[in-house]
């Protein structure tokens, strides 16, 4: 048992150590300067000859996993062992998770070690001391999930599950939380591969009912599995993914709805982009009304403006009756084409090119001007300058096409990249550049009296 | 030409009459900065402005304010000439006394003579130059100690690293700019073409701009076919555009008056330039703007913390910037209105960061054009950690690893993916030279991820191996220069026809560049030994002629050297002494000079019989206790004593824990043995033998122990005797039990050694070491990243900590 209260009184003694390299006053942490003022950080003393012998072993241990020495790296970490019989408590007690970290590294990449060195090594540290049982279990599993074992995985998962010691504290109960999610997402798992088999059987088969009722066991199973953890703030797409995919494949919509609705607008939980997009999808299968979709998606442009479904929600604006969203629609499109990774999007462009065409004609030039005006000091050089045009060109002639129309619009005949695309001579593209250069004189917000 | 001053008439503490003024015994700087500096200075005679219109007198006029002063006490010195006839205490030398301020140290030690001197010469000057000198003087003091201080903990001048390759007309040759000089204020422009067999040739000499502070920082782009170079200097940057014949042409200076901290370049408009400056405001460069401050909060991000260094890089989004401290990184719309953003990093409970720990440097790792896959990802370093943040989801980064660096990692590259497909590498860089290379990999809808373990090069260190024997001081001073900070970090991938080559140059703080060429190899598999690594030819016939230079060079006076105690005197001493004595002048002179002791220095010495080694009796109680009380520990041994008892009883239980588990990696390791011929045995671990039940852990150790001087004849007879004795078991464990574990220990330090024999690496080239191009060239080998992805068990607690997501 003296492990056991030696960790309790853990705690306490770790801050001290964490003093001992703020020497600066700052309150920065500063690993490297320890070595060099030993002395001064232990109070003169020095180190006991242990602690250097294990210190030693220790970045010997390190420095061979960095040079993919794993054979070097077993050598040592069989030396290293010793640290658990350190006299100074606090470096025994911080010696098991040390010893894990490294030694499953090492077991992982050595290439003699197999699945029962590791099985050997976890069973074994789990149960040097007691606050890493359910840290190494997850891992434990997570390595067998990792070489296709399945059921070793689930068994482990289950029993960790059911390990507790003490009063269960507030990190325990995450842990368990994770642990009883995983070995839910193993269940999930499970059930959609008897969802395809089901797919695949005839519904007047005999097989059929035993087949659905075993599916009906399972998600019962999962469903209290993945719920506990979803209510914790946090970023749990896989978790919350399956669990909906369950939910509504039994029906349950509201269920669904409520689950996707509490993971993308719960305050507590950190700015996700990916909660809104399942809730959008979700809705979208559902055949919500549009204004709802139009709801979802505009968080989700407040988020992350760049995303490939901008492109859908402009199609949603467009097809509005409200000229707001009109107006919104604009907008979405130059913020798409704000972004380093969608400038060649040849889409955005097709539709801003039409949109602007459409907007102009409907006589809202305001609009155009007010996006515009903030653009118009960096996109001449961020999308129509003469280097693109000639790689556009060279490159995606259709693109090139579309730019000069939206750069002529925009800057006028005398922008570089519409000069360049419309002095191109091309069979394929001449009238389509004809048209463009018709429609340029036509709607350009240069000299609009003209 | 002595004026007495009847105030005090000798040095401080022998004086017979006491200075009338109050002063402290020790006027030294311990007692002047605390009291004077800052807020804390006390309400003086003076309102404080009018001390700092004084103090502004005192060193723009010194010549008024201190010349009559000067006349007056003309006597209480000596300018020049022969020694004082009068020797006078009250006279001091000036020519010493300049020698003593110029850091001149006949002594040693700086302190132990110099207060003596220095004090008289306050006693004197004291009363007469007054009070405001000294505070401004301690204010300067202190200003400096704080700042040398500071640069102990962290130099992070060098940020982001003072080494570019700028690409050229071929993709074969490029250019690399580094400061040089003894100030680091020359910015040389090497041209290098890089060879298929990763050998690159210098072409041509440099060119060279002379700047006029000392270079911090040098960046480069190429964007939409312009290639631009920023320099951050302490007070200025600098923008080029550099023509693609590979000459400058400057497009901007900018002046940072409270110094500047970073600088970058947009990697999506040609030309513009986020400056950061030490006063908290972030501003931004364009060609068609000019300069315009785009953000300005002297406090920092998320907590207080009291350094000045701020960052800025540009994001996805070409008019939003990343702005950082050392608490948190935020994203900034530069046109949105002023003082709004979003957390992309908080040093806290999401990223689960350690106490104590602080941003060192944070990078956006996209590039301009779109089809990189990570245009949105930002690298984020700390003392401990590195972090990907995603900045579509900021506050929880999507990795996070430990990298374990021992020194402060300030430079980072990210480069292109050697072939297609491949996982793109990222360099990082520790102060001291250490380099870490990883893979990362991850389309753009999945999360990034490590793609195999990371892995260590070889640092410079590593190389000293490679270089000839020297004599001791000569090593000493090549380990020295290999040991210079590393403040520029640079890849080149030339365009390889078979094998994908990585060549890495490396600046360290000495004016040297290294070269490194590292070549993808393919998945090395459970057999493949060690990579290896080698010299060419021309990198060891450069390397040598580099080595010959830099000893050619005579070593630099230290400015400032470690406190030592004064061996002068002693030496002075002895040399009196010695000159009746036998001993030759060669050793004197050689000792004298630091040199190494050759024979011819030591004559023919009597050869003397060694010593008759003390005969190792057997060990008792008593002699043991008698030999602690003559060393004076007594009581640790009495206390060594009583522990014993207690000590034995948890061994057993640990004991049997340990074995099982070492069990895990001794079979490993030992089956490994057969098949792997070039590993040397395991070391024999005698804690770690399974030992007879019943049989003290230390006892037959102990017996070998004191055995060893005993005829073997005897050596049952005096068995017999010592079970008699009491205790024998402790007394004896005592002496032998810390050797044996040492042993074993040390041996495999040895054999450590002699494998980083094998992996000697670099330089090449010509030129001085004085501001020397003298690129190294090493092959090592960047092992391609195996197909078995990073695992949970790999990350270890951190995957618990990294939430689980999926693509967007």
């Amino acid at each position: 048992m003296s492990d056991f209260s030696e960790e309790l009184i853990k705690s306490t003694t770790e801050d001290d150590q964490g003093e001992r390299c703020e020497l600066s006053g700052t309150g920065m942490h500063f690993p490297w300067l320890q070595k060099h003022i030993e002395t001064v950080a232990t109070g003169g003393k020095k180190e006991k000859d242990f602690a250097q012998t294990t210190s030693a072993c220790l970045s010997f241990i390190q420095e061979a996993l960095l040079k993919h020495q794993w054979q070097q790296a077993a050598e040592y970490m069989h030396s290293y062992l010793q640290v658990l019989e350190d006299s100074d408590s606090c470096k025994r007690q911080a010696a098991p998770e040390i010893i894990w970290k490294l030694g499953s590294e090492i077991l992982y990449y050595h290439p003699k070690s197999n699945v029962e060195a590791f099985n050997a090594f976890a069973d074994r540290m789990k149960n040097i001391g007691v606050m890493n049982y359910l840290k190494i279990s997850l891992q434990h599993a997570l390595y067998l999930l990792h070489h296709g074992m399945l059921e070793d995985a689930n068994r482990n998962l289950s029993q960790a599950e059911t390990w507790r010691y003490g009063e269960k504290s507030s990190s325990q109960e995450v842990l368990i939380n994770l642990i009883q999610a995983y070995k839910g997402l193993l269940q999930y798992y499970a059930w959609s591969k008897k969802k395809m088999e089901l797919s695949q059987l005839d519904k007047d088969d005999y097989a059929y009912n035993t087949a659905s009722q075993n599916m009906l066991d399972h998600s019962w199973k999962t469903s209290v599995n993945l719920g506990a953890l979803i209510q914790i703030p946090g970023v749990w797409d896989p978790f919350v993914k399956s669990y909906v995919e369950m939910l509504e494949f039994y029906g349950d919509q509201d269920g669904a709805r409520e689950v996707l609705t509490n993971y993308a607008y719960d305050e507590k939980f950190p700015s996700n982009p990916n909660a809104h997009i399942y809730l959008y999808n979700f809705l979208k299968r559902e055949k919500a009304p549009r204004e709802k979709l139009i709801s979802v998606l505009k968080i989700l442009y407040q988020i992350v403006p760049s995303h490939k479904l901008m492109l859908e929600f402009h199609r949603l604006l467009r097809k509005s009756e409200k000229e707001e969203h009109h107006k919104l629609g604009l907008e979405v499109l130059f913020a798409v084409l704000d972004f380093a990774g969608c400038t060649k999007n040849i889409t955005a462009w097709k539709y801003l090119a039409k949109y602007l065409r459409q907007t102009l004609m409907g006589s809202h030039l305001a609009w155009v001007q007010e996006e515009w005006s903030s653009r118009k000091n960096w996109w001449p050089g961020f999308h129509f300058s003469y280097f693109w045009a000639k790689s556009d060109w060279k490159e995606d002639k259709a693109l090139a096409c579309e730019k000069a129309l939206v750069a002529g619009v925009l800057s006028g005949k005398g922008c570089r990249y519409f000069r360049y695309i419309s002095k191109q001579d091309h069979q394929v593209f001449r009238k389509k550049i004809k048209r463009m250069k018709k429609l340029v004189k036509k709607y350009s917000i240069i000299n609009p009296g003209l | 030409m002595s004026l007495t001053c009847p105030s005090c008439a000798a040095g401080e503490t022998h004086s017979p009459c006491r200075s009338p003024c109050p002063r402290t015994p020790r006027m030294g700087c311990r007692t002047w900065p605390r009291a004077f500096s800052g807020s804390r200075r006390p309400p003086g005679p003076f309102p404080c402005c009018l001390l700092v219109l004084l103090s502004r007198f005192l060193w723009d006029h010194g010549d008024i304010a201190f010349a009559p002063l000067g006349k007056l006490m003309l006597e209480n010195f000596k300018l020049e000439g022969a020694r004082s006839r009068s020797k006078k205490t009250t006279v001091v030398s000036v020519k010493r006394l300049l020698q003593d301020l110029d850091g001149h140290q006949p002594w040693g030690c700086p302190w132990a003579y110099l207060s003596y001197r220095q004090r008289r010469f306050s006693i004197l000057g004291g009363p007469i130059l007054g009070k405001s000198v000294a505070n401004l003087l301690g204010d300067l003091l202190h200003e400096e100690l704080v700042m040398r201080w500071e640069q102990l903990l962290l130099d992070d001048a060098f940020t982001g690293g003072a080494l570019a390759w700028v690409p050229g007309k071929t993709p074969r040759v490029g250019q690399l700019v580094y400061p040089a000089g003894s100030t680091l204020d020359k910015l040389y422009f090497q041209e290098v073409s890089l060879t298929p067999g990763g050998n690159p040739q210098v072409l041509r000499d440099p060119g060279h701009i002379q700047l006029r502070g000392p270079v911090r920082q040098v960046v480069t782009r190429t964007v939409q076919g312009e290639s631009l170079l920023a320099v951050r200097s302490d007070y200025h940057c600098a923008l080029w555009k550099v023509s693609r014949q590979g000459r400058p042409a400057p497009l901007q200076v900018l002046q940072v008056e409270k110094g500047a901290t970073g600088i970058s370049l947009s990697p999506h408009l040609p030309g513009e330039l986020a400056v950061c400056s030490r006063s908290g405001a972030i501003c931004l460069w364009t060609p068609q703007d000019g300069l315009r401050r785009v953000y300005k909060d002297p406090d920092t991000l998320v907590f207080r913390d009291p350094s000045p260094w701020r960052w800025a890089d540009f994001t996805a989004h070409p008019r939003v910037l990343t702005v950082g401290d050392r608490t948190g990184v935020k994203i900034v719309d530069t046109q949105g209105p002023p003082g709004c953003g979003l957390l992309l990093f908080r040093g806290g409970a999401e990223a689960s960061c350690q106490k104590g720990e602080r941003v060192l440097l944070t990078q956006y790792l996209g590039e301009g054009s779109p089809e990189s896959l990570h245009s949105t990802l930002h690298l984020i370093c700390t003392q401990f950690s590195l972090y990907l943040v995603d900045e579509r989801l900021p506050l929880v980064p999507m990795l996070k690893w430990n990298h374990g660096l021992p020194s402060a990692p300030l430079l980072a590259r990210l480069l292109p993916p050697p072939g297609p497909g491949c996982p793109r590498p990222l360099l990082l860089g520790g102060q001291d030279g250490q380099l870490q290379l990883l893979h990362i990999t991850g389309e753009e809808a999945s999360t990034p991820r490590l793609a195999g373990p990371p892995q260590s090069l070889p640092s410079r260190n590593d190389s000293l191996s490679a270089f000839p024997v020297l004599e001791p001081k000569s090593q000493w001073r090549l380990q020295e220069r290999l040991k210079a900070p590393t403040i520029g970090l640079a890849a080149a991938i030339p365009p390889s026809t078979s094998t994908p080559i990585l060549s890495l140059f490396q600046l360290s703080a000495a004016g040297d560049v290294f070269h490194q060429c590292l070549r993808l190899q393919a998945d090395p598999g459970p057999d493949s030994c060690a990579p290896t690594v080698s010299w060419s030819p021309q990198a060891t016939a450069c390397c040598s002629q580099w080595l010959k230079a830099l000893l050619e060079v005579p070593p630099a006076p230290p400015v400032w050297a470690a406190p030592t105690f004064s061996h002068r005197r002693l030496l002075g001493c002895v040399e009196q002494r010695e000159v009746e004595g036998k001993v030759p002048e060669g050793l004197r002179a050689a000792m004298a000079e630091g040199r190494l002791l050759q024979q011819r220095d030591l004559g023919s010495l009597p050869t003397a019989e060694p010593p008759p080694a003390p005969e190792p009796g057997p060990d008792d109680e008593l002699s043991k206790r008698l030999e602690a009380a003559w060393e004076g520990q007594a009581a640790a041994w009495w206390e060594r004593r009583q522990g014993r008892s207690s000590g034995p009883r948890q061994q057993p239980k640990r004991h049997k824990r340990r074995t099982q588990l070492s069990s895990t990696f001794s079979s490993l390791s030992g089956r490994l043995e057969l098949s792997d011929v070039t590993s040397p045995p395991p070391s024999p671990d005698p804690e770690a033998r399974p030992r007879p039940p019943g049989t003290p852990p230390s006892q037959e150790l102990a017996q070998e122990h004191w055995a060893r001087g005993v005829p073997s004849e005897r050596q049952q007879t005096l068995r017999d005797y010592m079970a008699k004795l009491p205790l024998r078991e402790d007394a004896l464990e005592d002496a032998s039990a810390p050797p044996s574990q040492t042993s074993s220990i040390r041996a495999t330090r040895s054999r450590q050694r002699t494998l980083q024999d094998n992996t000697a690496k670099p330089p090449l080239q010509r030129d001085t070491p004085e501001g020397a191009f003298v690129p190294s060239s090493q092959t090592s080998s960047i092992q391609a990243t195996p197909s078995r992805q990073q695992t949970p068990v790999l990350s270890g607690s951190q995957r618990i900590r990294k939430k689980p997501r999926m693509g967007f």
